[in-house]
C-alpha cells in the first residue's frame, strides 16, 4: 500500500488551483503510473495530498486545428491509436505505441509523461522535433514554454508552485515534412536504452530543415542541435548522415546503469539516427 | 479518512468505503473478496493485476480505488456466465493455456480486450496485446494458441 495522503479530484481547474494554494505540499496526479510506483517505493516523500486531474474535462481534449492542442490528460493509448495524432504527428504516435504495455498506455497521459521529467520519456523526443510548447497555467497566469526549456534535470522542471501543465501545443509540420521515432529497449516492454526522433524537410534534394532529438542519453531528453546543423543545407547522402550521427554521439552525455552502458547508448544514438534518416 | 465510492464491478453496483491510498487491486481483493486479480510486482510490469476499467485493460495496482469511482470494472470473476466458462476461458482449458495459473486472470482480461477490438488478430497482434503480461512458467506458446482458438471460434 502506498503511503498515506489525502486525495482530491476537482472538476475544474479553478478548484485544482484553489487546492494547490491551500495545500502547497500537495502533488498533482495524472494517470499515476509513475507517481504511484514512486510513492510505493518511497523514492519521493509522501505528499500531504494528491490532486487528481482526471475529472477536469478540458484537460482531456485534443483540438486538431492548424495548431494541435493536446490536453495534458489525453491518454497515451489515444495518441497511439487515434486518427487525430497519427496523420499529423507520426513520430508522436510511434512513440506512444512504444510506451509501456497496453495496461500502462490506457492510463498514462501525455502530461504525466512530460511533467514526470524522466530522462527516458518516450513522448518527448518527438515533441521536441515538432518544437512543441508546454502550456502552463496558474490561477493568475498563463505562459507557453518551449518544451526544450521545460526540463531542468531528472524529475525537475520549470513548473512554478501553483502551475499546472494543461496542454501541449504543436504547429502542424509542413506538408512535405517526414518524421519518425525509433527506440531500442532490452525487450519490447521496457524503458528505452535510447530513443531518437527526427523531422526532415527537403527541397530540390537539399535538406532545408532538420530537427533531431533523443531520450535516455542525458539528464533530460534533448535536441541534437549539432547534428541538425550538419544536415541542414546538405544532401542526405550516406556521408552526411554518418557525419550527423557522429555529431549526435558527441553531444549526448549518457550514463552507465542497470540497463546498459554509456558507450552502448552512444552507439545506439548513431544507429537509430542512421536508420531514421536512410 | 475513508471515503464512500460507488462503481460497478462485474455488472453489479458496488458501494464501499476506502482510504485514499487504497489501490483498486487492494479494494477488489481485500474489500470485495475478488481474489482473481493477483499482485505480482506491484509496479505495473507483470500484468497479474490486470482488470478492465471501462472496457480497457489497466494495471489495478497502479490505479487508486478512488480513481475508479463511477466507473465499470470487470475482473476474471465476471467472465463466466451462469457457471459456464466464456469461450476464451474454455479455449485456455482446451489448449493448455494454464500452467500455475497466477498470470491467467490477467492474460484472460488482456485477451478479452484484444478480441473485443480485433476479433481476428494475427499472432503478432496477440503477442503485442499480452506484452504487458508475464508468465513465469513461460507458457506463452499455449497462451497465444488459446487466444487464437477463441478468435477462430468467435464469441
Amino acid at each position: 500500500m502506498p503511503a498515506k495522503y489525502e486525495y482530491h479530484q476537482p472538476r475544474t481547474l479553478e478548484d485544482a488551483w484553489r487546492l494547490l494554494a491551500e495545500q502547497p505540499a500537495a502533488r498533482l496526479i495524472a494517470g499515476g503510473t509513475d507517481l504511484l510506483v514512486h510513492l510505493r517505493k518511497r523514492v519521493c516523500p509522501p505528499p500531504a495530498a494528491l490532486v487528481s486531474l482526471r475529472s477536469i474535462p478540458e484537460l482531456a481534449e485534443i483540438q486538431a486545428g492548424r495548431t494541435l492542442r493536446i490536453g495534458a490528460m489525453a491518454s497515451v493509448a489515444r495518441l497511439a491509436a487515434g486518427p487525430e495524432i497519427g496523420a499529423a504527428l507520426p513520430a508522436l504516435a510511434q512513440a506512444a505505441q512504444w510506451l509501456g504495455s497496453a495496461q500502462i498506455r490506457n492510463v498514462a497521459t501525455i502530461g504525466g509523461n512530460i511533467a514526470n521529467a524522466s530522462p527516458a520519456a518516450d513522448l518527448v523526443p518527438p515533441l521536441l522535433v515538432y518544437e512543441a510548447r508546454a502550456e502552463l497555467r496558474s490561477a493568475a497566469s498563463r505562459r507557453e514554454v518551449p518544451l526544450a526549456d521545460f526540463f531542468r534535470g531528472p524529475g525537475e522542471t520549470c513548473l512554478r508552485p501553483g502551475e499546472i501543465l494543461t496542454a501541449v501545443l504543436v504547429e502542424r509540420p509542413a506538408p512535405g515534412a517526414r518524421s519518425g521515432y525509433l527506440r531500442k529497449g532490452r525487450v519490447r516492454m521496457d524503458l528505452a536504452l535510447a530513443g531518437v526522433a527526427a523531422l526532415v524537410e527537403q527541397a530540390s534534394g537539399i535538406c532545408s530543415r532538420a530537427r533531431l532529438a533523443a531520450c535516455a542519453v542525458a539528464r533530460t531528453p534533448l535536441r541534437l542541435r549539432r547534428a541538425e546543423a550538419v544536415l541542414e543545407g546538405a544532401r542526405l547522402t550516406p556521408e552526411a548522415i554518418e557525419q550527423a550521427a557522429a555529431a549526435a554521439a558527441a553531444e549526448v552525455s549518457p550514463i552507465d546503469d542497470v540497463r546498459t552502458s554509456a558507450q552502448y547508448r552512444r552507439v545506439l544514438v548513431q544507429v537509430l539516427l542512421r536508420r531514421l534518416l536512410s | 479518512m475513508k471515503r464512500l465510492i460507488r462503481l460497478r464491478v462485474n455488472g453489479e453496483p458496488v458501494e464501499t468505503a476506502v482510504p485514499p491510498n487504497r489501490t483498486l487491486l487492494e479494494m477488489l481483493r481485500d474489500d470485495l473478496g475478488l481474489t482473481g486479480a493477483k499482485e505480482g510486482c506491484g509496479e505495473g510490469d507483470c500484468g497479474a493485476c490486470t482488470v478492465l476499467l471501462d472496457g480497457l485493460p489497466v494495471s489495478s495496482c497502479l490505479v487508486l480505488a478512488l480513481q475508479a469511482e463511477g466507473r465499470e470494472v470487470v475482473t476474471v470473476e465476471g467472465l463466466a456466465r451462469e457457471g459456464q466458462l466464456d469461450p476464451l476461458q474454455q479455449a485456455f482449458v482446451e489448449e493448455g493455456g494454464v500452467q500455475c495459473g497466477f498470470c491467467t486472470p490477467g492474460m484472460l482480461l488482456a485477451a478479452t480486450s484484444l478480441l473485443a477490438a480485433n476479433p481476428d488478430p494475427s499472432e503478432q497482434e496477440i503477442r503485442e496485446a499480452i506484452a504487458g503480461n508475464l508468465c513465469r512458467c513461460t507458457g506463452y506458446q499455449k497462451i497465444v494458441e488459446s487466444i487464437r482458438r477463441a478468435a477462430r471460434r468467435g464469441p
